[in-house]
């Protein structure tokens, strides 16, 4: 049963998603239920495989058993880089559909089973493209999660969301093929589509370690990646279709597609083509970490320059896309900036979630989607309000929440990197989400023109009502529970920043093979 | 004009650049290629095992066949999955439930085809003779998958062609009286159940997911290679039934614009 546990991770939810267009198309009451006990049985199966991670290391699992010669079957590998992020995946997909049961946003209650079997499917694709260790199986598997959110992102009742899924999926499809190309390449020049084999070879093997063919996979396949997780030229598809889809749609993806997507880069980058190539052989750190820093002064100005709550979260996503990728990139001799960039990808993706369910609630609950609508609303939704300034710390950077640690990992590879002007672009960008965050802060609490005199009307009426207008507009607890559990988590990633780091840096080769690519 | 300038300056390098690494590509058809013979250093060369050894171990004489619903028959569950889910997205997004006029009642067939004129009654007898033959054909594609090219992919693809020729020759009611929208995404769950019922069989059984030789005892063969070799025709035909219906599904919602009701 143990031994099952990475197949039954990925499955679980792809049986949901089965069992809802079987049963679930009369009776829509049945749909909730199958949806969460198969992504509790994900979650758990999570859990267990991340235990077994730290009890006894790597888990192979070779799909059908076909594990002799290396590569005619299809493996599954949970380490110590994926095995927290499929527990990160996990709570994430838990959390989103408690909160879209309530259907927080507009949807054709009609298509609630098809909303949920697309709901499922991702979470498949989601769990599949984090373990395998199979390039080409990585490849089916993101056109699993594509398809499913341009679907999920074109259900919105607005035409705009329908335009920018149309974008999407011109987006995505090219991205999706860049990548299979690249894998082409690299499957003509070594054999064979196992990670570790390739990786094997590539080190084994200097002929075709240094051949061009090689070295165009390798772009084509990060152009690919790039362009899924948004990386900033190619990010035009994001900020719609993440502003203008359902708010639960909005809740499941942009937290972990973007955050997958990062994963499978530094995944490509350790388990196929290896650091020491990527740093010292190929030596384009310093071009992408100038890209990286390029994203983030952007997204953070283009997120400055937003009206709408949503639309200034989506940019900073792309600001963050730039952490991330940079961060990854640093080639630091001690590998802080990947293992800050990998901390981040979870930090990161909760941090989102949290400001994404918030912002989603305000939409529907008191209609705000501008900066300017949410005047007052701390008074009226303490508990929403105070969970978004607690997401919104953690973005800015403020002790305990995790965002301070990934920024502090980032910013220490970013120094014995040399990477100044990364440095620099980090506290730039947390500058600017003081600023962004403290404006909606301000709205919120005192209004745009505080009236005067008001304030005596305000005392007279509390008194009358004692608690009870405060928490009337306060939504129901299925929707403020994950919200809630979501800050808490946020709280201690960051106060466990220490263990959670150490973990990650097990998956990293011994950093004597890896040496500064500076000059 | 200046977006034309910009794509056409990414196209062109994109294409140089691939361009520029076909030169480093071994020459067509050379037997001593990395994907022939393997490379120096990595694992034996998996198309040399697939030559080999695939029929010893599934006794499967067409190796696409093994390759596709055995080595690798993870991928193609989740190729299904695609399927599904691309017909799951157009009925998410296509797919009008608000209007509700009237139910598509059911029509006779007869009466479809009679009360046309001279044109309706040529193409309904042409497609009286040809649709049993085309989903007999798609049967054959299907089950014959084993020894020459074919599965479930074409004959699902087959199948659901003939039911498009139906919608199209006489209308999409006459077609959906015959398999209407709650019973085909149904058959599309069933179809990839009977995919991933198998795998989860094995699991019981004690063996990987999909590991079919496990199933020898349930499907009472000779030995774990008959019991692959049966597998994959009962998967086949789970990916035949996704593939058919979906096929109709995605005609019936695109041809109709969502609203099922009259097709082109």
């Amino acid at each position: 049963m143990i031994d099952q546990l990475p197949a039954i991770m990925v499955l679980a939810p792809m049986f949901g998603a089965l069992m809802i267009g079987l049963f679930g198309q009369k009776d829509h009451r049945v749909c909730f239920p199958i949806v969460f006990t198969s992504l509790i049985i994900s979650l758990g199966a999570a859990i267990g495989c991340a235990n077994l991670v730290t009890k006894d290391g790597t888990i192979d699992y070779f799909m059908a058993g076909w594990e002799e010669p290396l590569g005619i079957g299809i493996q599954l590998r949970i380490d110590h880089l994926n095995a927290l992020v499929i527990v990160l995946i996990g709570v994430a997909t838990t959390l989103v559909s408690f909160f879209s049961i309530r259907r927080v946003g507009a949807l054709d209650t009609e298509k609630t089973p098809h909303f949920y079997i697309l709901y499922l499917l991702l979470c498949t694709g989601l769990y599949g493209i984090t373990i395998t260790a199979d390039a080409f199986n990585l490849f089916v598997l993101v056109e699993i999660t594509s398809l499913t959110s341009y679907g999920l992102i074109a259900m919105g009742s607005s035409r705009r969301g329908t335009h920018a899924a149309i974008n999407y999926v011109l987006m995505g499809t090219i991205g999706a093929s860049f990548y299979l190309l690249g894998v082409g390449y690299l499957y003509l020049k070594t054999g064979t589509l196992n990670m570790h084999d390739i990786q094997a070879i590539l080190q084994a093997n200097e002929e075709v370690r240094n051949s061009n063919a090689v070295i165009i996979a390798f772009l084509f396949i990060l152009m690919g990646i790039w362009i899924k997780m948004a990386f900033f030229p190619l990010h035009g598809w994001l900020p719609n279709a993440y502003s203008y889809c359902p708010s639960s749609t909005a809740c499941l993806l942009a937290p972990l597609m973007t955050k997958i997507s990062v994963y499978v880069m530094i995944r490509v980058m350790i388990s196929i083509f290896g650091l020491e190539w990527i740093f010292i052989h190929l030596g384009w750190s310093h071009l992408v970490v100038i890209l990286a820093v390029i994203a983030i002064v952007a997204g953070s100005v283009l997120a400055l320059a937003q009206r709408e709550i949503k639309k200034m979260l989506c940019y900073l996503i792309v600001a963050e896309v730039g952490y991330m990728v940079g961060g990854a990139w640093l080639s630091d001799s001690n590998m802080w900036g990947l293992s800050g960039a990998m901390y981040h990808v979870l930090s990161d993706a909760l941090m989102t979630l949290c400001l994404f369910f918030v912002a989603g609630i305000w939409s529907k609950c008191i209609d705000a989607k501008e900066i300017d609508d949410l005047e007052g609303v701390f008074k009226k939704m303490p508990i929403t309000s105070a969970c978004f300034i607690l997401g919104a710390l953690a973005m800015i950077g403020v002790p305990p929440t995790s965002g301070f640690f990934s920024k502090f990992y980032l910013i220490r590879g970013g120094i014995e990197g040399g990477h100044w002007e990364y440095v620099a672009a980090l506290l730039f960008s947390s500058l600017v989400n003081a600023v962004l965050f403290f404006r909606i802060f301000e709205i919120a609490f005192f209004g745009k023109n505080p009236p005067e005199g008001h304030g005596h009307d305000e005392e007279h009426h509390d008194d009358h009502e004692d608690l009870h207008p405060v928490l009337e507009h306060e939504v129901s607890w299925r929707v403020t529970i994950p919200l809630i559990v979501t800050a808490v988590l946020i709280v201690l990633l960051g106060l466990f920043n220490g263990p959670v780091v150490e973990f990650i840096r097990e998956a990293f080769p011994p950093t004597s093979e890896i040496v500064s690519a500076r000059p | 004009m200046l977006t034309k300038v910009i794509a056409f300056i990414a196209v062109a390098i994109t294409g140089s650049l691939l361009l520029y690494g076909v030169a480093d590509f071994p020459s067509f058809g050379d037997p001593n290629s990395p994907a022939n013979a393997g490379v120096e250093g990595g694992a034996p060369s998996i198309s040399q095992y697939f030559i080999t050894e695939s029929y010893k171990d599934t006794k499967v004489p067409n190796l696409v066949t093994s390759v596709l619903a055995d080595y690798r028959g993870y991928d193609t569950m989740f190729e299904t999955v695609v399927v599904f889910a691309g017909g799951m997205a157009i009925f998410a997004i296509l797919r009008v439930l608000r209007s509700k006029e009237e139910p598509p009642k059911p029509q006779s067939r007869a009466e479809t085809f009679v009360h046309g004129d001279h044109n309706r009654i040529i193409v309904g007898t042409t497609c009286k003779l040809v649709i049993p033959v085309i989903q007999l054909f798609a049967l054959y594609v299907i089950a014959h998958g084993h020894h020459s090219p074919g599965g479930g992919f074409q004959g699902g693809v087959l199948i659901g062609a003939s039911f498009i020729l139906l919608a199209l020759a006489a209308d999409l009611k006459t077609a959906l009286s015959r398999l209407n929208e709650p019973n085909y995404i149904r058959l599309a769950c069933i179809g990839i159940l009977i995919y991933a019922g198998f795998g989860v069989l094995c699991q019981i059984l004690g063996g990987n997911f999909l590991d079919y030789g496990v199933l020898q005892p349930v499907l009472f063969t000779d030995g774990p290679e008959m019991a692959r070799s049966h597998s994959m025709l009962g998967v086949e035909i789970g990916v035949a039934l996704t593939v058919s219906t979906i096929m109709f599904a995605i005609y019936a919602n695109l041809a109709s614009r969502g609203t099922l009701n009259e097709g082109l």
